[in-house]
Parts: structure tokens; C-alpha cells; sequence
């Protein structure tokens, strides 16, 4: 009788996990069609009708940035996902560093949505993959792999000129997606950033419930329910009291890594949103 | 100048890792690997081996760390540099 019962239940839940393995299978397909079509004729035509290269680079960037807000709400649509966002505005502010929690593999789409304008450092991998490697050379992104036998200091050389020349940098301190329910894992490279540019640091906290699309979990094995995504944008820090404090940037940088860890483990568990150790600059 | 032994160099070594970027001592050991362990990037490798270069007075090339991943590496690469001519 009980089983009588729940069949319906269970062959609809069956069916309600079919469905959005094939949405989520469709939404990836035509994310990386439009990447190559969009490539090959907006981003060069938007691009290539200025001859100023900040101009075509702001350009392509804003193009992303629809774009990525266009397809978070075709998965929404899609049934896939869910999300909201608190403080989104601040994510606009111009010259700040962003730095984010990384559960899964859409965070930076969704995030991207809301900025028109960042900076962003992806990995080398997707500078090969003819999905993505047009819209992100146009945008200008920054690869996580300098050149081969560039000196180590090279990348956060370029990301600290870039934060200086007033752009905004969206970076994933953990480097790679979090493995769900493993302690987080911050090099100490994003903190060099943050202390060479002596810009804000905004946090971003991001969680997803259920988790789906996270590390070493293929695509389509999708969660019983939609996820929903839940992003925090905290307020702007300022670091620079980290370097006064400490001997060595070395050693201001491992501390400020610790204590972004320390931020980001204590609020991807949903506990409410407080500032991360540093002062908060007031606007 | 006599050559440092073995242990002299660890104990130097330590001593480095210790000042240079706050490595609890406790947790250097022959075998802690630098990154996974310790927490020593790539970036933090240089400023040790421009002290490395200081303690054993030799040219010191970043090759001669390529291969580097252990405190025990470091002890035995800033050996053959003693052993150097």
C-alpha cells in the first residue's frame, strides 16, 4: 500500500531529476555555442570598430557581463537553479578588489551578471578551449599561468597594475572550485594582490543548497533538488594595516590568506554576515 | 671555513623558514613537503633562496631549487652548494 502510494511521488521525482539533467546538458550546450558564434561576430565587432584598446576591453567585458546575466536566467528558467543576491550594487564600485568563496563551477557567471566591468583571472585551460577562448581574450582576462619562464611575481605584478589603473579584479582566492565538506584553501597569492595594489577587498560569500556542479561531480548528476544559491557581498576592507603590522609581505600576506579563510569558512555555512578582521572603509 | 654538517644546515634552515614567513616550528621536519606543509609558494621560495645565497656565500641559480619540494631537499641542495667549488 505504501509503496502504491509513493510511486507517483518517486516517478515524479525521477522525472524531475531527467528534466533538469537534460536542461542543464542544454544550458551548456548553448553556453558554449554562443561563446563560439558571439566570439566570432559580436565581440569583433564591437571590438574592432575602436581603435583604443581600453574601449574595445570595456566593451567586450560589458558583452560578458549581459551575457552571463542572460544565461543565469535561462538556467533559472530552465528550472536548474535558483539564486539570490544580497548587496549587489556594491559589486559596481570601480578599483576593488572581489574575492569569492568557489563552490561550483557557474559562480563566476552568476557574479559576472551583476558587474559590467571587472577584471578576472581564469585558467589556462580556457584560453585553448575554442568554447571560451574568444570572449575571454577579448574581455582581456588575466590567465592564471604566466608565459613559461616568466618569474613567479609576474601574475600578481600584472593583476596589482591592473587594480591600480582603477579596474576592478574578480578573483577566486582558493584558486579551484572547494571540495564540499574539505577545510578551504587559500594560497597566498590573491592576499599579494591585495597588499601590492592597496585597493578595498570586497568579500563574497557564495553557497548553493543542495550543492551542485561542485568539484570532481560531473555535470549531470544533479542534485534532488534545483540549487539555490544564496550570495552575500560583504563591505569593502581595507588591508593596507596588514603590511604596516607585519616585517615582511611574506608574512602580511599569510596572515591576511589566514584570515580570509578564516572569513569565508565561518560564512559558507550561513552564519550572519559580519566584517572580515581589517577596518571597513567608510564611503 | 669548515663546512656546516647536516643538522647545522637544518637547523638553519628552520631558523629561515621560521623568520621569513612565520612557519610553525613544530611543523618543520626533513620531510615536510614546502608548499603542501608549510605553506611556501613560489613567491616566498625566492626571498629563501636569496638567503640561502647569503648563508652559503655561493652564486646561487633558481635551477639548483628546480627540483626542490621537501625541507629535506633544501638541506641537501644547500649541501652540494657548500660542496661546491
Amino acid at each position: 500500500m505504501n509503496a502504491a502510494r509513493t510511486l507517483p511521488l518517486q516517478a515524479g521525482a525521477w522525472l524531475d531529476r531527467r528534466w533538469r539533467q537534460a536542461a542543464t546538458g542544454f544550458c551548456f550546450l548553448v553556453f558554449g555555442v554562443v561563446g563560439l558564434l558571439f566570439g566570432v561576430t559580436v565581440f569583433p565587432a564591437a571590438c574592432l570598430s575602436t581603435r583604443d584598446p581600453a574601449v574595445a576591453k570595456r566593451r567586450a567585458q560589458w558583452i560578458v557581463s549581459r551575457w552571463f546575466s542572460a544565461f543565469s536566467r535561462l538556467m533559472r528558467f530552465a528550472g536548474v537553479i535558483s539564486w539570490e543576491i544580497h548587496g549587489a550594487g556594491k559589486l559596481r564600485q570601480r578599483g576593488q578588489l572581489i574575492i569569492a568563496n568557489h563552490p561550483t563551477l557557474i559562480d563566476v557567471v552568476l557574479l559576472i551578471g551583476y558587474i559590467p566591468q571587472v577584471d578576472c583571472i581564469v585558467k589556462e585551460a580556457l584560453f585553448r578551449n575554442p568554447f571560451t577562448r574568444f570572449p575571454i581574450t577579448w574581455a582581456g582576462y588575466i590567465s592564471n599561468r604566466s608565459g613559461s619562464g616568466a618569474p613567479p611575481t609576474q601574475l600578481v605584478d600584472d593583476c596589482a597594475a591592473a587594480l591600480r589603473a582603477g579596474n576592478s579584479l574578480l578573483i577566486f582566492p582558493e584558486g579551484t572550485r572547494s571540495v564540499p565538506g574539505q577545510p578551504i584553501h587559500i594560497p597566498h597569492g590573491s592576499a599579494r594582490i591585495a597588499l601590492q595594489a592597496g585597493v578595498p577587498v570586497l568579500p563574497v560569500t557564495i553557497q548553493c543548497e543542495p550543492i551542485m556542479l561542485s568539484k570532481h561531480v560531473p555535470w549531470h548528476r544533479v542534485p534532488a533538488r534545483p540549487g539555490h544559491f544564496r550570495i552575500v557581498v560583504g563591505d569593502p576592507v581595507d588591508v593596507s594595516h596588514y603590511l604596516r603590522e607585519a616585517r615582511s609581505t611574506a608574512i602580511a600576506a599569510r596572515r591576511l590568506s589566514r584570515d580570509w579563510t578564516r572569513y569565508f569558512e565561518l560564512h559558507r555555512g550561513g552564519a550572519a554576515p559580519i566584517a572580515p578582521s581589517g577596518r571597513a572603509v567608510t564611503q | 671555513m669548515s663546512t656546516p654538517t647536516k643538522d647545522e644546515i637544518f637547523e638553519r634552515v628552520k631558523t629561515l623558514l621560521v623568520e621569513l614567513f612565520e612557519v610553525d616550528p613544530a611543523k618543520v621536519a626533513p620531510e615536510a613537503q614546502l608548499y603542501d606543509d608549510l605553506e611556501v609558494d613560489s613567491i616566498d621560495a625566492i626571498d629563501l633562496i636569496l638567503q640561502l645565497k647569503d648563508y652559503t656565500g655561493k652564486k646561487v641559480r633558481p635551477e639548483d631549487f628546480k627540483h626542490v619540494r621537501t625541507v629535506g631537499d633544501v638541506v641537501e641542495a644547500v649541501q652540494s652548494l657548500f660542496a661546491a667549488p
